[in-house]
């Protein structure tokens, strides 16, 4: 298709020479957005005016161009179309000679003026929108918006610079190239496509073989392509291709790292500022569009986020502090759509690639608050580029979660509707209250991620990366809690880290729930003050109980119910304990007491409610109590109080309980920590290799205590004493046998329970801030060893005594134990590291003698508590080791 | 109740199987989580009597482990004079939901024949046994005599 046109050389100087071409890698200022914009277009023309110099030539057998294909002196003869391009890049570069006439069919029709750049925006910004051909080259179409393309990258490509930059010992065109891609969005959506490697293989024989190739043909194949990209493809080297959102996702990564690690191997990275500027300038742009126009509607419009975030940032200071921080900031405003199909396609990831993401990131955090000028007035909650990271961070959070260990959708939605049900039940039972106020507006939104991806925190069991690891710590350290709450509360849309609380430790999200709770008792305070202005009643600005000591149970009862029942926001009101006949004005101390009192008779197991378990030394749901709904009720109050009031309560619930109240059901997994030998027994019926229905001989009934030691059982499903287990249904049997022991067996207790809890709690950011385990350290606050209380109440037996030498070196070793070798001693002496109600004095832990001096190491009986210690002749000794025994001995210490 | 099908079968088995270290099994019909057994040991010192023990299942066997306890005092480093005893099979945490009764018996009979003096649940017995094998030997005899009960006689 070349020499068609009868081009005149005869037109005057070359026209390129005598436009003035902004490079592309100049630093830009904020304010040539729009010029830069007309500018690019202009040097986008010029490029592929040479492009088609060297390929085509201007059709002049006379010219003496050597950059023109038509002359005698053109020195680089069949070049590729790779080739072509890059050199035409470097020709725009150096603004080398431009002939006068190119191919007349492929010249703009719009004349070039000097002036006139502006008029080739048109053309160009419709052309940007096509889609080129994914080979890498042009395509030879005759129209000429049709050749103007987008400098993208390739891989092939990448490495081809590189060779030839390495060649020259010049890396100006590595420098060049980097800068116009990575600041042109467009460029970078397109770059780095997947490519069906048969077809590529194909494609580029037939183009070789054909230049001159049909026009209609070239469409059809670059529709081809594009398709192929698009649909499920063959390949096999990426992570995973299973999901259809990754599979999606037309960017190669394996491609794209490959690259990337090409670039940065490169010596001294002489590309890096080049870059840096490159993303600023893209992430401004990438920022105009999300913000203030419509987002993209191309689907590809999410490969230029996960291109640069697969840049090495960490290589590079210089990125990390300036162009990142401005990238994520463009990131954390795309909508919950397009962060969702992100967090959707990093979810496939490799975790080691996930961590580097997420230590990126913490590292911009951390860099940009300690390097950050920030007070009272500017706080690091007001920090844009601080808060588009955490915004990325949560996609990757979100990412982390979903391609963990998730509940099933189907126990999700389930968990949600019955949720639903019973929130709906609790305001039907307040129907009645007297001056039930309409419900404030101030519920916590969900995280529009959250919503997107249908999955909270809560119904992943097991993350990608540990939840622990988005905590970070120069965030706790700077955070100003009461202004971020502000930003929180002001629903302005702006930055608050209560919004992103995985970047918080359970002290910080703990110090933002006492903001909360402290207004909303500062509210109720008021209003109280407003009713007793406008109906006369007495004001009431406390939540005031007033107990006899005798009757603590009774008298709480009556006082909360007749609160709740009145009007439930009553329960959000500071509360404030009397003791009948008694002085103490409650300033904290008395209200403590009065939770201890009730938790005290309440959990007894002789009361009935509950019930406790001597090996986990933890407490149960009765489920044959005879107790009412509303004593159960009550201790969800109580428990919702304790958090609201900041007291921490003796309560040893297993987790599955903070797990229920935060509205999932138990499964079996939970019983693991909540019934540790059925568990385990019922993971080996699970695994049993033998024929089940013989060795076990079981029928679809559960078996279990009331508190009065009288046996009891239940079928599973109907007929269940009829239906043997077999190993085709033991999975269901399982499933029931949880369901039945942490859900069906206490469900009128439980809903009690929550329905109390939530009473309290119900509009508190609680549910949103913490996951069960915080819960857990919110109500009992942090497990400390008192060692000393154990050593008061230990026995000693086989001829020690609380004298004998050993047993000294023994309470003088472990008392300088940290808190993990605490946790150990106690797990090994005596099965559980939790203390028991009342704390470790209740233990009874017995010291044994066992034998004289020698190198065997200390044993427990579990069974019993009782820790069999050699008489070991030193201090060291004895020291040594007990340390091998407690950390080595994982489980039963033999007989 | 949960497991009658599956305590049935082992009743059944053991009594079929008829140990002549445990006999004299009693189980009352009603309730058959309780079982009362003779362990009759054959090594010194305690091969000169008989001991009784309850094995006690829970609500939840097989999923719990049963409980063995010595009604019939015993002199031995690892039974205390409750008469507790901790075996390993059938604590919590190794506990199998597929281990039978008679291993669990077999288990305890081969602990009363070979003491543990490693892991004692009475120090100063095991002292004894370790150190002064005879004046055990001879006390424990003694014990037994006194206090247990008469082995049943062979047919």
């Amino acid at each position: 298709m070349s020499a068609n046109g009868n081009g005149s050389s005869d037109r005057g100087a070359p026209a390129a020479s005598a436009i003035t071409v902004t490079l592309p890698t100049r630093p830009s200022t904020a304010d040539g957005t729009e010029t830069d914009g007309m500018k690019r277009a202009a040097a986008k023309q010029l490029i592929e005016k040479y492009y088609y110099q060297l390929t085509d030539g201007c059709g002049n057998p006379q010219c003496t161009n050597q950059h023109c294909a038509s002359s005698t002196v053109f020195s680089q003869k069949n070049l590729s179309k790779n080739e072509a391009a890059v050199r035409a890049l470097d020709l725009f570069k150096q603004k080398a000679r431009l002939c006068d006439s190119t191919p007349a069919s492929k010249v703009p029709k719009v004349p070039i003026q000097e002036t006139g750049e502006a008029n080739h925006m048109s053309t160009v910004q419709s052309s940007a929108t096509e889609r080129p051909s994914t080979s890498g080259g042009t395509s030879s179409s005759a129209s000429a918006t049709k050749r103007t393309k987008t400098p993208f990258l390739t891989e092939q490509k990448v490495h081809a610079i590189i060779e030839q930059c390495q060649k020259k010992g010049d890396w100006s065109l590595l420098i060049r190239t980097v800068g116009e891609t990575f600041r042109n969005a467009e460029a970078l959506n397109l770059s780095f496509v997947k490519q069906p490697k048969s077809k590529e293989q194909m494609r580029s024989m037939e183009e070789d073989a054909d230049k001159d190739k049909d026009e209609n043909e070239k469409e059809k194949e670059n529709q081809d392509s594009s398709s192929a990209s698009v649909s499920p493809s063959d390949e096999t080297d990426v992570d995973c291709s299973t999901d259809d959102e990754f599979n999606k996702v037309t960017l190669d990564f394996n491609s794209t790292r490959r690259a990337f690690e090409a670039m940065f191997s490169v010596e001294g990275l002489p590309f890096l500022s080049a870059l840096n500027n490159a993303i600023m300038y893209l992430a401004r742009d990438v920022e105009m569009q999300i913000r203030y126009h419509q987002a993209s509607s191309n689907p590809d419009y999410i490969n230029l986020f996960l291109i640069i975030m697969e840049i090495p940032v960490q290589q590079s200071p210089e990125i990390l502090e300036n162009a990142f921080p401005m990238f994520c900031k463009a990131m954390g405003c795309l909508p919950a759509s397009a962060q969702a199909r992100i967090a959707k396609v990093w979810s496939k990831f490799d975790v080691v690639r996930l961590q580097k993401l997420l230590e990126s990131l913490q590292q911009l955090i951390t860099v940009k608050i300690i390097t950050g000028q920030f007070g009272r007035t500017h706080t690091i909650s007001d920090d844009e580029g601080i808060a588009g990271a955490a915004r990325v961070m949560k996609i990757l959070y979100y990412a982390s979660m979903i391609g963990g260990r998730c509940d099933q959708l189907e126990l999700i939605k389930e968990e949600r509707r019955v949720n639903q049900e019973e929130e709906n039940a609790m305001h039907e039972f307040f129907q009645g209250a007297m001056a039930q106020e309409p419900k404030d507006q101030h519920q916590p939104k969900p995280d529009p991620l959250a919503t997107e991806l249908q999955i909270t925190p809560i119904d992943c069991r097991k993350p990608l990366i540990p939840f622990e690891n988005f905590i970070n710590d120069v965030v706790n350290e700077h955070v100003e809690m009461d202004k971020d709450f502000t930003n929180y509360k002001s629903d302005t849309g702006r930055f608050s880290y209560m919004m992103h609380s995985f970047l918080l430790s359970t002290a910080t999200k703990n110090l933002g729930m006492y903001f909360d709770n402290r207004i909303r008792m500062i509210n109720e305070r008021r209003t109280s003050m407003l009713q007793s202005i406008v109906h006369g009643a007495p004001t009431m600005p406390f939540l005031r109980v007033r107990v006899r000591r005798d009757h603590v149970i009774d008298d709480a009862l009556v006082g909360l119910e007749i609160a709740a029942r009145d009007n439930p926001q009553d329960l959000k009101k500071q509360l404030y304990v009397e003791f009948e006949g008694e002085q103490g004005i409650d300033e904290g101390g008395v209200s403590k007491e009065f939770f201890q009192l009730i938790i005290e008779e309440i959990f007894n197991p002789d009361f009935g409610m509950f019930t406790y378990d001597d090996e986990t030394r933890r407490v149960w749901f009765n489920p044959t109590s005879f107790e009412n709904d509303a004593q159960f009720s009550l201790i969800g109050i109580v428990l919702g109080l304790a958090i609201y009031n900041n007291v921490i309560l003796d309560i040893n619930f297993p987790m599955v309980v903070y797990r229920k109240l935060m509205g999932k059901k138990g499964t079996f997994e939970d019983m693991v920590d909540s019934h540790p030998t059925l568990a385990s027994s019922l993971q080996q019926l699970l695994d049993h290799d033998g024929d089940v229905e013989d060795d076990f001989l079981l029928n679809f009934v559960i078996g279990f205590k009331d508190v009065f030691e009288s046996t009891l059982s239940h079928p599973l499903k109907e007929k269940g004493e009829d239906i043997p287990v077999t190993n085709e249904n033991r999975e269901e049997y399982v499933e029931l046998y949880a369901d039945y022991l942490l859900n069906k067996s206490i469900e009128k207790q439980f809903r009690a329970f929550k329905r109390g809890f939530l009473m309290v709690t119900d509009e508190s950011p609680l549910k949103m801030l913490f996951r069960p385990e915080e819960l857990e350290l919110l109500v009992c606050g942090s497990k400390d060893f008192d060692f000393h209380q154990l050593e008061g109440a230990t026995d000693y037996d086989g001829g020690f005594n609380s004298g004998s030498r050993s047993v000294r070196n023994f309470w003088e070793v472990v008392h300088e134990f940290s808190e993990e070798q605490k946790r150990q001693l106690l797990q090994f002496a005596t099965g559980s590291d939790r203390v028991p109600v009342g704390g470790l004095s209740k233990l009874k832990l017995i010291i044994a003698r066992n034998g004289p001096d020698s190198d065997r190491l200390p044993t427990a009986h579990t069974c019993f508590n009782v820790l069999l210690l050699p008489d070991y002749s030193t201090k060291d000794k004895l020291k040594e080791r007990l340390l091998k025994a407690i950390t080595h001995a994982k489980g039963f210490g033999m007989l | 109740m949960a497991a009658t099908r599956r305590l049935q079968k082992e009743l059944t088995d053991l009594r079929k199987a008829g140990l002549s270290c445990f006999r004299d099994i009693i189980v009352d019909e009603k309730n058959m989580l309780q079982w009362q057994g003779l362990i009759v040991p054959e090594s010194v010192p305690y091969d000169k009597g008989a001991f009784r023990i309850t094995i006690d299942f829970p609500a939840e066997y097989p999923f719990k482990p049963p409980k063995v306890t010595f009604k019939t005092k015993i002199y031995h480093p690892n039974i205390d004079e409750k008469g507790q005893v901790c075996l390993p099979i059938i604590s919590a945490e190794n506990w199998k939901p597929a281990t039978k009764t008679d291993q669990v018996i077999q288990a305890l009979v081969a602990l009363v024949n070979t003491p543990e003096p490693e892991h004692p649940l009475r120090a100063d017995v095991a002292e004894e046994y370790t150190k002064d094998k005879k004046k055990f030997l001879k006390n424990a005899e003694e014990f037994t005599r006194k206090n247990s009960e008469k082995r049943p006689v062979d047919k």
